[in-house]
C-alpha cells in the first residue's frame, strides 16, 4: 500500500502525466463537439434520421490516446538518463534501492497506472457525454440503463490500454518508440484494423477485441464478438504482456 | 558491515569483475578505488542488488540488499548523478522515496536542510547543478538515517566547500559507529577521508589494508595507486 501510495504520488508530479490527462479530457471532448454539431444540423436538416448509436463512444475510443501516454511515461520517466554533465543518472536506480522486491514494484506501479487511467476514463466520458448532449440537444440519444456497460467498457478498455503501453515500455525500456507506434496506430493509420482486412484473426487484436466493449457499430466487421468475450480476450492480453514484462523486469540488471 | 565475496560478473562475454573480495568496516570510512572502468560501478551495483552478479554474494550485514526489512534504514547510497526524475521537484523527489519507505515527510524538509537544498527544493532536479544534484542524491540517501552509506564517486561536481562538507560528514558518521564504502578514480580527494583503501584494476582487487598499508613504501596514495594499477595487475 506505501509503495502503491509511492508511485501515485510520483505519477501526480510528474509534468508529463498532466499532459496525458489534458489530452485524455480534451481529445474526446473537442471531437465530440465537433461531430455532434455536423450531426446536429444533419438531422435538423433531414439529412439524417437521429444520431449515431456509438454517437461520443467513437470519440471516447479515440480518447484512449491520453492513457497511452500515461501509461508509457509511467515507465519511460524511470528510465530516463541525464546528461553527462547532470551526471548521467536514472531514477529507476532510485526506485530499486527504495522498494528492492521487483514484482512488488511492478505491481504497484501498474496498479497506480491502472487506477489513475480508470479515474481518467470517467471524468472524459462525463465531459464527453455532457458535450454530446448539449450539443446534440433536442436530439440527442437519452443515456438510459442500457449505456451502463458500455460505460463500464470504456473504463475498462482504457485502463487496460494503459497497461498494454505500460507493458511494452517495461520491455524496451524507452519512452519514444511506445508512444509514437502505440498513438499512430490509434490515431492516424490502425495497423490492427488494417490487419482485419487480411484476416478475421486480427479482430482477436487486443484493441480490435477491447473495442467492442462499447462500440456496437464497427464499419465492415469481419466477426461478432460479445462485448464481454471482446474484453476478455482484451484482458487476456494484458495479462499475458504484464507477466512477461515482468518476468523481465525480475530477472535483468536495471 | 557490507561484504563482498569471490563477487564475478560477465556483461555479454566480457568478464567485468573476476572474484572481487573485500570487506567495509563499521567505524570506518573504506575508499574503494579504482581507473574509470575497472569495475567500481559494477561491484556497488550489484551489492545494492540492481546489477545481478554472476557468481559470489555481496552482502549487508549478512544479507543480500533485496532481504533487508528496511533497505534506507539500513543503507543509503548514491550513484550516477541525482537519481530524480528531471522534471520533479527536489522535494516532489524525496516525498516518494519517504512514502515507498515509510518515512515521515517530516524527515524530507530535515534532510534538504543538512545538504543544504531547502530554498532550491521547489525547483525542477533537470534545473540543478550538478554538485546540487549530488546534493540532492545524498539527501535520498539519508533520508532513513541509515548507518551504512555507499557512494558512488561522491566528490563529481561537488565545489570545494562540497567536499569539505563531504567529508565531515563521511567521518561523522563512521565516528558513529557506521560502515561507509566510497569509490573513486581521484586519489586526493581521498587520501584524506578513508581509514582503509581497496584497489581495484581491470576487475581485480589488486591492494587492500589499511591506508597506511597500501601507501607502503610509496610516498603518496596516489604513487601507490599508479604503481598499483599501471602494470594491469599487481599483488594482493
Amino acid at each position: 500500500m506505501r509503495v502503491w501510495r509511492a508511485e501515485l504520488s510520483k505519477l501526480v508530479s510528474l509534468p508529463s502525466v498532466w499532459v496525458a490527462v489534458a489530452v485524455g479530457l480534451l481529445i474526446p471532448s473537442i471531437i465530440a463537439g465537433i461531430t455532434a454539431s455536423a450531426a446536429r444540423t444533419a438531422i435538423a436538416r433531414g439529412r439524417e434520421a437521429a444520431a449515431g448509436i456509438d454517437t461520443g463512444y467513437q470519440e471516447l475510443a479515440f480518447g484512449v490516446i491520453g492513457v497511452i501516454i500515461l501509461g508509457v511515461v509511467a515507465i519511460s520517466s524511470e528510465y530516463f538518463t541525464e546528461s553527462e554533465d547532470s551526471g548521467g543518472g536514472r531514477q529507476i536506480t532510485t526506485t530499486l534501492t527504495a522498494v528492492p522486491s521487483r514484482l512488488r514494484l511492478l505491481l504497484a506501479k501498474a496498479s497506480a497506472v491502472a487506477a489513475a487511467s480508470a479515474a481518467l476514463s470517467v471524468g472524459a466520458a462525463i465531459v464527453t457525454m455532457t458535450v454530446v448532449q448539449s450539443m446534440l440537444g433536442e436530439y440527442a440519444p437519452a443515456l438510459s440503463g442500457q449505456d451502463i456497460p458500455r460505460l463500464l467498457g470504456v473504463v475498462c478498455y482504457w485502463a487496460l490500454t494503459a497497461l498494454l503501453s505500460f507493458g511494452i515500455t517495461v520491455l524496451v525500456r524507452h519512452g519514444i518508440l511506445p508512444l509514437a507506434v502505440l498513438i499512430a496506430n490509434t490515431s492516424v493509420v490502425s495497423v490492427t484494423y488494417l490487419l482485419t482486412r487480411l484476416t478475421p484473426l486480427a479482430n482477436y487484436l487486443p484493441d480490435m477485441a477491447g473495442i467492442r466493449m462499447f462500440i456496437r457499430d464497427l464499419q465492415d466487421s469481419s466477426a461478432d464478438i460479445a462485448p464481454l468475450v471482446g474484453g476478455l480476450v482484451m484482458a487476456a492480453w494484458t495479462a499475458a504482456l504484464l507477466a512477461v514484462a515482468a518476468f523481465v523486469f525480475c530477472r535483468r540488471d536495471a | 558491515m557490507l561484504t563482498i565475496q569471490q563477487l564475478v560478473k560477465y556483461r555479454g562475454s566480457r568478464r567485468i569483475l573476476s572474484g572481487i573480495t573485500f570487506q567495509a568496516r563499521p567505524g570506518r570510512v573504506t575508499g574503494f578505488l579504482g581507473p574509470n572502468g575497472a569495475g567500481k560501478s559494477s561491484t556497488l551495483r550489484i551489492l545494492l542488488g540492481l546489477d545481478r552478479a554472476s557468481a559470489g554474494r555481496a552482502l549487508i550485514h549478512g544479507k543480500p540488499y533485496a532481504e533487508l526489512r528496511r533497505p534506507l534504514s539500513t543503507v543509503g547510497a548514491v550513484l550516477d548523478g541525482s537519481g530524480a526524475h528531471r522534471a520533479r521537484t527536489g522535494r516532489d523527489h524525496l516525498r516518494w522515496i519517504a512514502c515507498a519507505a515509510g518515512l515521515p515527510r517530516s524527515r524530507v524538509e530535515e534532510v534538504l536542510e543538512i545538504v543544504g537544498l531547502a530554498d532550491a527544493a521547489s525547483k525542477r532536479a533537470g534545473r540543478y547543478s550538478l554538485g546540487m544534484g549530488r546534493r540532492l542524491g545524498l539527501a535520498a540517501a539519508l533520508l532513513g538515517d541509515p548507518e551504512l552509506l555507499i557512494l558512488d564517486e561522491p566528490v563529481n561536481g561537488l565545489d570545494p566547500e562540497g567536499i569539505r562538507w563531504l567529508r565531515s560528514l563521511l567521518r561523522e558518521r563512521a565516528a558513529a559507529g557506521g560502515a561507509v564504502l566510497l569509490s573513486s578514480h581521484l586519489m586526493g580527494e581521498l587520501a584524506e577521508t578513508v581509514d582503509d583503501v581497496v584497489v581495484i584494476n581491470r576487475g581485480q582487487i589488486v591492494a587492500d589494508g589499511t591506508l597506511a598499508e597500501v601507501v607502503g613504501a610509496h610516498r603518496t596514495l596516489e604513487d601507490a595507486f599508479f604503481a598499483l594499477t599501471a602494470a594491469g595487475g599487481g599483488v594482493s
